[in-house]
């Protein structure tokens, strides 16, 4: 079995421990939280998996994005990812984050959310069942094993585009920017 | 001399270890309690592992200093307490001393969750003061009780008083005492129906809300070395200590387990329930133990 | 029960039409500028719950129409009478070209709520409320989004769309 490889452990053990305790913040984001608890209780473990949800987001590695997300949501959703501490991944959860889903041309929710915030991975359903969540959890683990999950890294270095969407469909955000973005006049915008 | 200083630096590792694998046991025992499988036992290592490579996010430097001092107070308290023949500090001060530096976790939490701008922090602040004040009742009074019978305030005079005789916990007047203190042990370990001040449904986790990354790590650490100083205490005062590192080892787990299956099954007390708890029968015990004693001596 | 309602409500107020739909259900309708006496004297008569106050956009009839349900609360877990199993449902027409209604948060001022939704929604204005401010959406709109004539996909494609995605897709 992959854990009790002594070997991996000791070449990246960065890597190893990144993949074995994913502690997910516990932020109902939309309708898709109702298969979550499930999830984490008796009948399906996720604790085995070394996932625990967990209540605050810097205590937090793994961001569930569950159902759609509406305006007013996605600046609390903001400010939650930029305040976990990296490593941190995010996975798109149902079909709302993918591409607007059952919303698809509702006046009020965010159609792709890969244009704010950067995803991971996407997990298609509506709502995905149980066993649909490990299935996800496994996957990041060689996502994370071949470092292909670095979500953070594209954030930091796309942060001005990432920016300035939000900006463009939140107007000016409240919260400084996370990683400085230069000066520039506002006409250079392309 | 030489000894002395292994058993310095051997003491506060061992203790180390057993507390992280009574954290790890405690979530395996608890999900099997709940009819599922539970992390694997090694769990909190490689939780600490992960936390250690994450990048966590200071906010000052009391922030880092108050979680160092509250570590350093548990670290020094794991040194006066005797661990089967492992015993470096307990021959100086004893009782006296580890009731005062037992106070230093949650006030070096308080400094550094000061520093942190969350209420949440100092809600659960408050709480976890006002529980110690809760348990520190009682508290006092099993170990004057336990001082005034066995005439020394050593730890390692009364766990070779208990060898000869037999343990405090079914010797006439401190059967009480160690009642008293089994009831008030979820209290000390925080764990439920006590884990009022950490509750993360409420409070978004009380004093750990802003610790990420090395932070966590430490507190997590800090918890550890708390849970073996109580169960600790508890083992040499009442259930006679012992000469050696493993039943020692095997006394903590029965008395570990015992609590853990409170945790896995009760929900938690608010915080004027606990104290009105804590302040009734357990303080009651332990006064009768006291007065028993006291009419024995004489 | 619904005989003795019906006749009440008929001799009491001229310009009112009131329909049985089901067994436990009652619609009234009635013109709007006697709602409010309406719905007193059926409060007074003990429907004093407002369960719902929505509206309906009647594009082609040119108007909105107003729907207050109405039922009774149950006073213990036992028995339940007669009166209490019924729902009344009161509607009442108003014009698209002036969308505006009197508020009824002094007969019920549980309404409150209600009347903000359907002002953010439908942008129909309540006079003599207190506080007409924003509950679900925050941005402005020109048409309000309830609208029959507001085109979801047209909104769509001008605000989110425009909006590029910060890398390939392919990744």
């Amino acid at each position: 079995m992959d854990r009790n490889q002594i070997t991996k452990w000791l070449k990246a053990p960065a890597k190893m421990a990144n993949k074995y305790s994913l502690h997910a913040i516990y932020f109902c984001t939309g309708c898709g939280i109702i298969e979550v608890p499930p999830v984490i209780t008796a009948r399906w473990d996720a604790e085995r998996f070394g996932v625990i949800p967990v209540a605050t987001p810097r205590q937090a590695n793994l961001f569930l994005i569950t159902g759609y997300v509406s305006v007013k949501t996605l600046r609390a959703i903001i400010r939650t990812y930029e305040q976990m501490p990296e490593p941190k991944y995010t996975v798109g959860f149902g079909s709302c984050p993918i591409n607007g889903g059952m919303y698809w041309d509702s006046y009020n929710t965010i159609k792709h959310l890969d244009k704010y915030i950067p995803i991971d991975g996407w997990i298609a359903g509506c709502m995905p069942r149980p066993e649909a969540i490990f299935i996800a959890v496994t996957h990041l683990w060689t996502l994370i094993d071949k470092e292909m999950a670095n979500g953070y890294m594209r954030y930091k270095k796309n942060y001005k585009s990432y920016r300035r969407n939000q900006e463009m469909l939140l107007g000016k955000l409240e919260w400084p920017p996370l990683y400085p973005v230069s000066d520039e006049p506002r006409g250079n915008e392309q | 001399m030489v000894a002395k200083i292994t058993h310095i630096i051997l003491s506060p590792i061992l203790a180390l270890v057993v507390g992280v694998f009574f954290s790890g046991l405690a979530r395996k025992i608890t999900a099997r309690i709940h009819w599922r499988y539970g992390p694997p036992l090694i769990q909190p290592v490689i939780d600490m592992i992960k936390l250690f490579y994450q990048k966590g996010v200071s906010h000052g430097a009391m922030f880092d200093l108050g979680l160092i001092f509250s570590l350093a107070g548990s670290i020094v308290v794991v040194l006066f307490l005797p661990f089967g023949r492992i015993a470096p500090l307990s021959n100086s001060g004893g009782l006296l001393v580890i009731l005062y530096i037992m106070l230093f976790a949650p006030l070096g939490m308080a400094l550094s969750g000061g520093e942190g701008a969350n209420p949440n922090i100092s809600i659960g602040i408050s709480r976890k003061l006002i529980l110690s004040l809760g348990y520190e009742v009682p508290l006092l009074l099993i170990l004057l009780t336990v001082m005034t019978r066995y005439r020394t305030i050593s730890i390692m005079e009364v766990v070779n008083a208990q060898q000869s005789t037999n343990w405090s916990i079914i010797s006439f007047p401190l059967f009480l005492s160690g009642l008293s203190y089994f009831l008030i042990l979820p209290a000390i370990l925080g764990l439920r129906p006590f884990d009022v001040s950490s509750a993360p449904q409420e409070i978004s986790s009380g004093p750990m809300a802003e610790y990420g990354g090395k932070y966590l790590a430490l507190a997590t650490i800090e918890h550890a070395f708390v849970l073996f100083i109580s169960i600790a205490l508890f083992v040499n005062l009442f259930l006679g200590g012992a000469t050696n590192p493993i039943i020692f080892f095997v006394k903590m787990l029965v008395v570990f387990v015992l609590g853990l299956f409170i945790h896995a099954v009760f929900p938690r007390f608010r915080i004027e329930q606990a104290i009105k708890y804590l302040w009734k029968w357990p303080t009651l015990l332990a006064f009768l133990g006291l007065i028993m004693t006291l009419v024995i001596r004489s | 029960m619904n005989k003795s309602l019906r006749e009440k409500l008929e001799s009491t107020f001229k310009d009112i039409r009131v329909t049985v739909l089901e067994e436990n259900r009652i619609a009234v309708t009635a013109e709007s500028h006697g709602v409010l006496a309406v719905l007193r004297f059926l409060k007074d008569a003990g429907f004093d719950h407002l369960a719902l106050l929505s509206a309906v956009d009647w594009i082609e009839d040119n108007c909105f129409e107003l729907c207050f349900i109405l039922t009774c609360y149950m006073q213990s877990d036992d028995e339940v009478t007669g009166r209490q199993r019924l729902h009344i449902i009161l509607k009442t027409k108003i014009p698209r070209g002036k969308p505006q209604f009197e508020t009824i948060t002094r007969i019920f001022p549980n309404a409150e709520p209600y009347e903000r939704e359907i002002y953010e929604l439908f942008g129909i204005k309540f006079e003599g409320h207190k506080r007409l401010t924003p509950l679900f959406l925050e941005r402005n709109y020109d048409i309000p989004p309830f609208r029959k004539d507001f085109d979801t996909r047209k909104y769509v494609e001008e605000v989110f769309d425009k909006i590029p995605f910060v890398e390939s897709k392919d990744k």
